[in-house]
């Protein structure tokens, strides 16, 4: 046989085994390959071909290694190169994928694919700016390649470009109508929108067409989450994790939703999870540091923190600003600034970071902060509708530093405008709920049910309105070395959730059940309680519980704060909350709101034992701090400590919006500040019934 | 929850204890709600009691708790299949290759999968899956392909069955055997998925009825002369299907089980192959051997095509007899595959075909009965 000879039978042997190949027919296409490859062992296209085949069964690292062959060759063609950079993008060899396809790219820069495939390669890298221009380059060779427009949409999403990334996403869906991932990504767009209905429309849609799509799944989840439903994230991650049970992201988050329902143990061991099953994977990091931060093991959290920040990828953002957050939260405020200061110098566009540290820094004028912020909520700055809601609200906050009222106000006004259609909410009908709570709760009934509850003094509840002093009421009392503070704790929130109808169910419950209730919430908190007498739980919306907790925990000390009202609902307004506060976005419905909470603890004041029961009003703990705490301290039956004074001195994290307050020795410009915003706050006093003098 | 009730019950439902397993699960998830691996017990223990339609909405639920578990949805379509919701069903059907035992077996075609829309100036590849009955019954659908899609279609089946698909006129432009190189070509279809991609519905069926296959008139002459010795009714005979299908146990007998259709003037002729051939007849039954003289399908359509009817437990030559017409008479399980759908003794797929259900399970008993008697009917 002459040279020539077998160099046609090579050429048509290969045609036959990619004939094969292409209707499916492994075998024959398989045999075909090692013909060829036994007369020319490593021929090139035969190892491209095996590699194809191995791909498509699954085999990933098999495919890798016959295409590194394959691409050695040195007439090789660009789409091996191309096809060899996907399947290490597969595999999480980006360094690899990325080498491949630079070397596709440059062989033969009319190669669509290989610019799609470099373009999502520095993608997954966070090379942002690059990707786009690999992805626009092969629109541009390709203008209806509906898969280059999903993968641009991604990268512009990364860039805050969301007007652009819709565009893409919907052009994707007009090329490939079943498009499952750009649906699927359309719904991650719309929850960051916070239009949750659509976004949860477009995940069903996505995992109907493809019920293996993981990023669906997440994404689903993420809905859930963001608007407060993490039972049925919960349920979507699960039904992930059944199909894909090491899926790292799918782990991570399914750590945080644990952590969202108080379940930490396993929260943490799902983090650990995701981590073991991707250690290179930095969200997964992400997600153990802020189980591990949650649970109380900070050195660890930090340093989950620190390894997802080095990582190459897209949380290193976060993870920055988790960081600087968990030092603010341990007190360490320098560490913290500094923290911040890194991120917004990596990531000048971080909204999440300038609104973390905006409570943490004291705004002066002329601060270059005020005008980066500015910068990002002004034309061609962030397009993200929860990025700008967060700026609006640092805004307001470095305004009202530099007291400047009414630009404070347009921020706060604009920040609780784009919260409050995000959730549902019915102010009529929860004022009609809180007065049913005072008429179910009446003195015969916590007269006849006297016998019954759980026999403990250990529970300590600080109660009220949100912002009203519970945090500082609770570090005061957490000073005293018998007093454990646990913080704002769900338990009580829980008790209530199991029983139905709220107040409802409550006459119906035998006293034996009330006991049971009291030692279910004893057992949560004696864990807690480290050997001290008492622990306290400053959820401040267990006012509306004060009743139950009567009956459940008869020798529980509640303490009520109380401040002014419109200090108090002015604190709130300024705020976004992390947890749902569905009243304190709208100056009416928080007006509201409290005239309801008012009647309802007139009640409690009426029908509780002053035994039992304490009120301490804010502005008098600012007056004379020592007389007030030791009132309270006298209260619980303890013994006078010094201690307790020193309260901005003690070492414990402290996580509910005041968290940078209590750190200082108490000022006196709390009390009646909202006198210097009477024409920004006309609603609320409306709402109120207070005349602004 | 591993261990404990699961494995138990997953013991019961093997040792065939239906019942039982049904009656420990009833109490574990009576307040209604339960880990799915328990619903998923108590699925099987109610088809394999054969009430699918209590199955039914539990087998939905766990579809909608785990939508990326795609066994469970291929195990709705077989009960949604069963019912006769083609529609849900056909649907649910494409994840017969999603299975941990299928992926494997998928032919990965790389060219996009039809779906039913207008393909003119193109060629579709439809090619047949593992069963010979599974191709038998759905080659009727190649010519409804053709018309939908305008395109140039070629047809691929396994070598066992290419004489007959190039004989019969069934709407290909050209017919090859598995594992021939075809054509160049745009589009692909297994011909299992052809019924999702055409929207099959039930009330289609006697539209598409057979024959659609056609023998070879020079074999059916042959074996007219063969057989012309025998005493009709010339019944021919098939009482095991391939012993590696999963459920071969409970729709195959033994040809000595057959004792009560020995009938005298009853002519039996054999068209059993595989290791059963050789099984030893029941006394008195007047049975000729065919098995050794039989190459291939295309002599079982010929023998079919020249006995009067064939009685066989549900495999491949009951599919053969249907496509081809003849009167068929078949043995089945009590819960049979859901091609033959719940109750009636009539099948849409096949007009001379007759079911002869089983009324209880593993008992042949009243089905041999019912045979015999209609066997006594048809007359010489």
């Amino acid at each position: 046989m002459s040279a020539t000879q077998q160099t046609i039978d090579i050429g048509q042997t290969l045609m036959r085994a990619n004939a094969h190949w292409n209707a499916g027919q492994a075998d024959q296409a398989e045999l075909a390959c090692q013909q060829v490859l036994a007369v020319w062992p490593g021929q090139s296209d035969a190892m491209h071909l095996l590699g194809l085949m191995a791909h498509a069964y699954g085999n990933l690292d098999l495919a890798i290694a016959h295409l590194r062959v394959a691409c050695q060759a040195p007439r090789a063609p660009a789409v091996y190169s191309s096809n060899l950079a996907e399947m290490c993008r597969q595999r999480g060899l980006l360094a690899e994928g990325e080498q491949a396809a630079r070397r596709a790219v440059a062989m033969d820069p009319r190669q669509a694919g290989a610019w799609n495939n470099l373009g999502i390669l520095v993608q997954e890298q966070g090379k942002f700016e690059e990707s786009r221009q690999c992805l626009q380059r092969v629109l541009e060779l390709e203008p209806d390649n509906g898969m280059a427009h999903n993968n641009l949409a991604n990268t512009c999403k990364h860039l805050g470009l969301l007007d652009q990334a819709e565009r893409h996403w919907l052009r994707a869906l007009e090329l490939i109508p079943n498009y499952a991932e750009a649906y699927s990504n359309l719904s991650n767009l719309m929850t960051d929108r916070a239009e949750y209905d659509k976004a949860a429309e477009y995940a069903r849609r996505a995992i109907e067409i493809n019920p293996r799509l993981a990023d669906a799944y997440l994404n689903y989840a993420g809905v859930e989450t963001a608007r407060q439903r993490h039972q049925d994230a919960l349920r979507w991650l699960e039904a992930l994790l059944d199909f894909a049970p090491a899926h790292a992201g799918g782990l991570a988050a399914l750590a945080l939703t644990l952590k969202q329902l108080d379940d930490l143990p396993r929260a943490v061991e799902a983090g650990r999870r995701a981590v073991a099953a991707a250690p290179e994977n930095p969200e997964a990091h992400h997600a153990l540091g802020q189980v591990l931060q949650a649970n109380g093991q900070h050195p660890e959290a930090l340093a989950a923190y620190e390894k997802a920040a080095t990582l190459p990828g897209t949380a290193q953002e976060k993870a920055m600003v988790s960081r600087a957050v968990l030092h603010m939260e341990l007190g360490r405020k320098e560490q913290a600034q500094a923290a911040f200061d890194a991120t917004t110098a990596a990531f000048p566009l971080s909204a999440t970071a300038w609104f973390n540290q905006a409570d943490l820094r004291r705004f002066k004028a002329g601060d270059a902060a005020i005008a980066r912020m500015e910068a990002l909520l002004a034309p061609g700055g962030s397009q993200s509708h929860t990025d700008r809601m967060l700026l609006h609200f640092a805004l307001g906050k470095a305004y009202l530093d530099l007291g400047e009222s009414a630009r404070a106000f347009h921020h706060f006004d604009t920040g609780n405008a784009r919260k409050r259609p995000t959730f549902s909410y019915d102010a009529a009908a929860t004022g009609q709920w809180l007065a049913s709570i005072a008429e179910m709760f009446s003195a015969d009934l916590l007269q006849a049910n006297g016998g019954a509850g759980a026999a403990s003094a250990m529970p300590v509840f600080v109660l009220g309105m949100p912002r009203s002093g519970t945090t500082l009421v609770e570090q005061i009392l957490a000073s005293h070395p018998a007093v454990h503070g646990a913080g704002e704790l769900r338990y009580m929130q829980r008790i209530v959730d199991g029983l139905g109808a709220f107040p409802q169910a409550v006459p119906g419950l035998a006293a034996g059940q009330l006991t049971a209730l009291g030692e279910a919430y004893l057992a949560r908190i004696a864990p807690l309680a480290q050997g001290r007498r008492h622990v306290v739980d400053k959820m401040p919306s267990n006012f509306l519980y004060a009743g139950l907790i009567r009956l459940i925990l008869p020798d529980a000390r509640i303490i009520h704060t109380r401040r002014d009202p419109v200090d108090t609902c002015l604190s709130c307004y300024s705020k976004l909350f992390a947890a749902e506060q569905a009243f304190s976005y709208d100056q009416t419905e928080l007006g509201q709101f409290h005239a309801g909470y008012q009647k309802l603890m007139a009640h409690w004041r009426a029908v509780l034992p002053a035994s039992h029961f304490l009120e301490v009003d804010y502005e008098a703990v600012v007056d004379d701090v020592e007389a007030e705490s030791r009132r309270m301290i006298d209260f619980l039956g303890l013994p006078w400590d010094g201690a307790c004074l020193e309260f901005h001195r003690t070492e414990r994290p402290v996580l509910t919006a005041s968290v940078n307050q209590v750190r200082q020795p108490i000022y006196r410009t709390s009390a009646g500040r909202w006198r210097a915003h009477a024409a920004q706050l006309q609603p609320l006093l409306a709402s109120l019934g207070i005349a602004a003098a | 929850m591993s261990g404990g009730p699961e494995r138990e019950i997953h013991a019961l439902i093997q040792a065939g204890r239906y019942e039982d397993a049904e009656a420990r699960l009833r109490p574990l998830l009576a307040s209604g709600t339960g880990p799915i691996v328990l619903w998923s017990l108590l699925v099987q223990a109610l088809r394999l009691l054969g009430r699918p339609r209590e199955a039914l909405p539990i087998q939905h639920m766990i579809v909608d708790s785990n939508p990326g578990n795609l066994a469970a949805r291929f195990d709705l379509s077989e009960i949604q299949l069963l019912l006769g919701d083609f529609d849900a069903g056909w649907r649910n059907y494409r994840y017969r290759y999603s299975l941990d035992h299928t992926t494997r077996i998928e032919r990965k075609v790389q060219m996009p999968r039809w779906e039913g829309g207008r393909i003119e100036g193109k060629t579709l590849l439809i090619h047949d899956e593992q069963g010979y009955g599974d191709t038998f019954q759905f080659l009727r659908l190649v010519r409804l392909a053709k018309q939908r899609s305008g395109a140039r279609v070629v047809l691929q089946v396994n070598p066992e069955t290419l004489d007959l698909a190039r004989r019969s006129d069934l709407g290909a432009d050209e017919t090859i055997g598995n594992g021939e190189l075809p054509p160049p070509f745009q589009m692909h279809c297994e011909l299992m998925s052809l019924p999702m991609a055409l929207g099959l519905k039930l009330s289609d069926l006697p539209g598409l009825a057979p024959p659609y296959l056609v023998a070879d008139p020079k074999r059916v002459a042959r074996w007219r002369q063969r057989l012309a010795a025998l005493p009709r009714p010339i019944v021919a005979l098939a009482w095991a299907g391939r012993p590696t299908h999963y459920n071969d146990a409970s729709r195959s007998v033994t040809l000595a089980s057959l004792a009560p259709l020995a009938i005298p003037g009853v002519s039996f002729v054999s068209v059993q192959k595989g290791p059963a051939a050789a099984a030893d007849a029941p006394q008195g039954m007047a049975l000729t051997r065919l098995s050794d003289e039989i190459a291939g399908f295309d002599d079982t359509a010929a023998i079919l095509s020249v006995a009067d009817v064939l009685v066989s437990v549900d495999s491949s030559p009951v599919h053969l007899a249907g496509a081809l017409n003849r009167a068929a008479w078949v043995m089945l399980p009590f819960v049979p595959d859901w091609r033959w759908l719940e109750r009636r003794e009539d099948t849409p797929w096949y007009p001379r075909t007759r079911l002869f259900r089983q009324p209880r399970r593993n008992d042949w008993g009243p089905v041999l009965q019912a045979l015999a008697k209609a066997l006594t009917e048809i007359g010489p």
